[in-house]
């Protein structure tokens, strides 16, 4: 019996994930809220906590207008430059 | 004035763009510049029914001295040859103004089931050129999708695709000879819609596939097809709703002369097992969600308790039963014209009212039902469907309310007492932003944001005094927006 395949069939190339930090020393950390409730109190304690504790210099603050949809293209770039990204999910 | 358009052949927005140019073209000059080769330009023509002339631009010279960034531009050009007015990709405010300055009727309605706007693809000129950079080998862009592999079987069927593609109930093998059939005056590579939330490409073969699967009958591809591109309608966000874990689920409501041809119920049992109109439509809708936008219930779609619908979610309009205009003549669609809505909707919550013999009692009975939607203090975040049953809609009616008074005394009607919120809890802390109101003498936040947050459907048989409530998901541009498409 012959069947037509009716999954989607798009090959994915494999990504390999980004190298892990040694240390967040001097690092730049992107914290990324997405809009739900309680997220920005979260991220303000991991702010504090990688500043006073992990020397830490730079935290940059981004969020999604929505945690309904996709990162919008300019929220993604403005966290490119970062070393790492925190992402406070749900609520 | 006349309209100068630059167009792609592949190009989704300039797809789009075709028929408000056609419209556009028969009472004011409009003419088109292709900048891709001549077969495709052809087809193109042919495909769209494009009733404008269409020249090409090899070497992309018009192009260069446009100054063309984005697919499409229109440019409104005077007597003179000056270009006066300039419109990147496609906007349904700019091509009614546009309209208004060539002295034609507004061609572009707010309710025709396209998006307001959507932007458009680069400029041929500005692509990566490869080592021959005519427009012919440009043509590779083309919007066909691959013809899907085919499998060979020497094991039981059912199985197989039980355990390779289905969810957890059986499907009909989409044997070679089962799906060509389904295929018949189609193009099978076209691709119709990219499936969020993995964007697997649903080309007319692979819709088909997993329309056999369902059960489906070679005639349901006329309506499969519109389906899938408002399912695949940025408003509609089936990326959020397959992958939420509330309860929400796709709901199909089909309206218009397609539900007798094709034999969609809109009676008794209209959300359950009546008719293999509504339960093949609802699953084939399912399927290609499952197999091709990727949301697996064990994987994307996190759903925490998930939803029946989830099977198959399909109900049709009753209209006959209905004295006030049906759902797709709301959304903006003449009442001939066949059209399938998209709502991410909740299971439905029954409202039983045998007793009461006003509209104002049974519309009390269905407001109270309205209040507990989300959660009961939660107010303004969503929407909600009401499911008039037959005999409600007649007590209704006799009172002399139109549908707008019915959505009105609902808005008006629905609301949750201040002294519930002493307590912290969900809906709680968002209070200073909702609004407040009296009902029946009790101080209140209202539960929704606007009457038309409340969207009213006519259905289910003619004995039962049974309407049902459907909350929705989070909605407006941040969440899920109900789409209709024309069929």
């Amino acid at each position: 019996m012959r069947i037509v395949n009716p999954m989607n069939e798009a090959i994915l190339e494999a990504a390999n994930p980004a190298l892990r930090l040694t240390t967040l020393r001097g690092k730049t950390i992107a914290l990324l809220d997405i809009s739900k409730p309680g997220g920005s109190v979260f991220l303000d304690r991991i702010e504090q906590r990688l500043r006073t504790e992990h020397g830490v210099t730079t935290v940059i603050r981004e969020m999604k207008p929505t945690f309904a949809k996709p990162a919008p293209a300019e929220v993604l770039q403005k966290i490119r430059a970062a070393d790492a990204v925190i992402e406070a999910l749900a609520d | 004035m006349r309209l100068i358009a630059i167009l792609q052949t592949d190009c989704p927005t300039c797809r789009l763009m075709a028929p408000y140019l056609n419209a556009l073209a028969d009472s004011a000059p409009v003419s088109a510049i292709s900048q891709d080769g001549e077969d495709a330009t052809r087809e193109f023509v042919r495909r769209m029914e494009i009733r404008f002339p269409v020249e090409r631009d090899p070497g992309f010279e018009l192009s260069k001295k446009f100054g063309v960034v984005t697919v499409p531009t229109l440019y409104v050009v005077d007597e003179q040859d000056r270009i006066v007015r300039k419109e990147p990709g496609f906007d349904k405010i700019a091509l009614n103004e546009i309209a208004a300055m060539l002295g034609h009727a507004a061609v572009a309605s707010p309710y025709d089931g396209a998006p307001a706007s959507k932007p458009g693809c680069s400029s041929r000129h500005l692509e990566v050129q490869t080592s021959d950079p005519g427009a012919e080998a440009l043509d590779l862009h083309s919007k066909r999708g691959r013809e899907a592999s085919v499998i060979d079987l020497d094991e039981d069927a059912v199985e197989y695709c039980y355990r390779m593609f289905g969810d957890a109930l059986p499907v009909v093998p989409p044997t070679v000879e089962r799906v060509e059939p389904m295929l018949a005056g189609l193009d099978r590579r076209e691709v119709i819609a990219r499936i969020p939330p993995c964007y697997g490409e649903a080309t007319v073969e692979k819709i088909a596939a997993n329309a056999v699967m369902a059960g489906c009958q070679p005639e349901m591809m006329r309506v499969l097809i519109p389906l899938m591109r408002a399912v695949a309608d940025e408003r509609f966000n089936a990326h959020g709703v397959q992958a939420t874990t509330h309860f929400a689920a796709p709901l199909i409501i089909v309206n218009g002369p397609v539900r007798e041809e094709l034999g969609f119920h809109s009676r008794q049992n209209v959300f359950s097992n009546v008719a293999r109109a509504n339960s093949t439509l609802g699953r084939a809708l399912q399927l290609v969600l499952l197999n091709i936008g990727g949301a697996r219930p064990t994987g994307i779609d996190m759903s925490a308790l998930g939803n029946p619908g989830k099977f198959s979610h399909c109900i049709a309009e009753n209209e006959e039963e209905n004295p006030w205009e049906p759902l797709h003549v709301d959304q903006g669609l003449a009442r001939d014209q066949s059209a399938v809505t998209l709502f991410a909707a909740e299971a439905p919550h029954g409202v039983s009212e045998h007793k009461s013999r006003t509209a104002r009692g049974v519309l009390k009975a269905i407001a109270y039902s309205l209040a507990t939607v989300w959660s009961y203090r939660a107010c303004m975040g969503f929407e909600a469907m009401v499911v008039l049953c037959p005999e409600h809609v007649r007590t209704i009616h006799r009172d002399g309310f139109s549908k707008q008074n019915v959505r009105e005394f609902l808005f008006e009607n629905t609301g949750i007492p201040l002294r519930c919120y002493e307590e912290p809890g969900e809906g709680v802390e968002q209070r200073t932003m909702y609004k407040e109101i009296f009902i029946d003498g009790e101080r209140c936040y209202q539960k929704f944001r606007a009457p038309d947050s409340i969207k009213i459907v006519v259905a289910g048989g003619t004995a039962g005094k049974f309407s049902a409530v459907l909350g929705s998901w989070t909605v407006g541009p941040r969440g899920s927006q109900m789409v209709t498409y024309p069929v």
